[in-house]
């Protein structure tokens, strides 16, 4: 006779087996997205005439002092470019022309930023988590080292 | 064993205590260099936009509450508001350099460093041009000295401004990027003067807001006596027309810059 547990066990088994995930070939559809983000410059004189061919530098906030593109403003002072969202932080965009310029700074991706990068904990934070550390330790030591009745 | 314990735990949370401490305490440092730029145009004299070649002897120019700041986000000028930096260093005293100084192909003029700067972007800076109490520009916040000269006819010119100008600034912006400090490495800040603000630029569109707005030089030519021209602002509210006095007065607030950068003068 069968152990009644068993009953109980194969077919939980057979069911954990046949659970485990196989490749199905169906008629699904799978999307890939990602997220691009384009900034768009007008740059113009304090007359409002653009400043058509104007010099722009761009500079990424992991490296303030390295261009991390160049290039020039068309007839209608307009340039665009794609930051890469993978650098958060303040974006800095440097137009100049004939003995004028100005640089504007855009956040970028700041939630994402905080987001990932986490910590900035206060000392006095610090600290108290080590005294619960360290207390957890202590009580534990004392635990096991206490005289029995 | 109980006893050894604690003093143990103690111990150790003390030495952690004490290090977090130590650590907090320091952080990287450089050096922050400022300085003063009039430009070729001071350097090299120029061509202003009514036809008078203009060069410079001296442009004495006195400087008090030099800082430069790490503002996020980053200060801008056109605000109007005043600069609120994360870190601010500066010099502590008032300063009288001469624009001028050096030859044509002079460096910048050097105004004064300060050591053991907190590392970070320098990103905006301020500064008063004040009344000189003493040395060549004795009374005046700015001394302009030098010879323009037109179609045969020379002007010795000593033009004297005792107006003084508060300067808040953005961002330098030029042909680097300026006041990054590094840990153990040293950066600078520039207060830039555009001086063809008061005279225009004969190589610039007559069209062109610089131009518009400049005096020219054919307006002091006209004050000047024997070749000569030596006055102050009151003098040349005197002398000059109602016109040409007012865009002076307007325009000489404009000479602060940083590079082709922004300020907002007070």
């Amino acid at each position: 006779m069968v152990n009644t547990k068993w009953k109980f066990i194969i077919p939980l088994v057979l069911l954990l087996i046949l659970g485990i995930s196989t490749t199905a070939y169906a008629h699904g559809a799978k999307i890939d997205y990602t997220v691009n983000m384009t900034i768009d410059i007008f740059a113009q004189y304090d007359t409002g005439e653009p400043m058509g061919g104007a010099q722009v530098v761009v500079y990424a906030p992991d490296d303030p002092s390295n261009p991390w593109l160049t290039g020039v403003c068309d007839d209608e002072g307009r340039f665009s470019f794609t930051p890469d969202t993978s650098k958060p932080g303040t974006w800095s965009i440097q137009v100049r022309q004939s003995g004028h310029g100005d640089i504007v700074h855009i956040p970028i991706g700041e939630d994402t930023a905080v987001a990932g990068s986490t910590g900035g904990y206060t000392i006095l934070q610090i600290v108290v988590m080590a005294v619960c550390g360290i207390w957890g330790f202590v009580g534990t030591a004392l635990y096991f080292s206490r005289r029995r009745a | 064993m109980q006893k050894r314990i604690s003093i143990l735990a103690v111990s150790v949370l003390s030495l952690f205590i004490i290090a977090l401490i130590g650590c907090a305490g320091g952080g990287a440092v450089g050096a922050l260099q400022f300085y003063a730029n009039g430009e070729d145009f001071v350097r090299q004299g120029f061509v202003s936009k009514d036809g008078w070649s203009i060069n410079f002897d001296h442009v004495y120019i006195t400087l008090a509450d030099i800082t430069a700041y790490q503002t996020d986000p980053p200060y801008d000028p056109h605000s109007g508001s005043n600069i609120e930096g994360k870190v601010e260093v500066g010099l502590d005293k008032v300063y009288t350099v001469d624009l001028a100084e050096g030859g044509t192909d002079a460096s910048p003029i050097r105004v004064g460093e300060v050591q053991n700067t907190p590392a970070g972007h320098y990103n905006a800076i301020s500064w008063e041009m004040v009344k000189a109490s003493s040395g060549p520009a004795s009374g005046y916040s700015l001394v302009i000295i030098g010879t323009a000269e037109k179609d045969g006819q020379s002007i010795d010119f000593n033009i004297k401004v005792d107006e003084e100008y508060g300067y808040d600034c953005g961002e330098f912006v030029g042909d680097e990027r300026k006041g990054i400090v590094k840990e153990g490495g040293a950066a600078d800040v520039e207060m830039t003067f555009h001086f063809d603000h008061i005279f225009g630029d004969a190589e610039t569109p007559m069209d062109d807001e610089l131009n518009v707005g400049a005096v020219g030089f054919e307006p002091f030519a006209g004050i000047a006596e024997g070749g000569k021209l030596d006055v102050d602002m009151a003098e040349l509210q005197a002398k000059l027309s109602a016109k040409d006095y007012q865009m002076l007065v307007d325009i000489l607030p404009t000479l602060g810059h940083v590079g082709e950068g922004h300020c907002h003068c007070h």
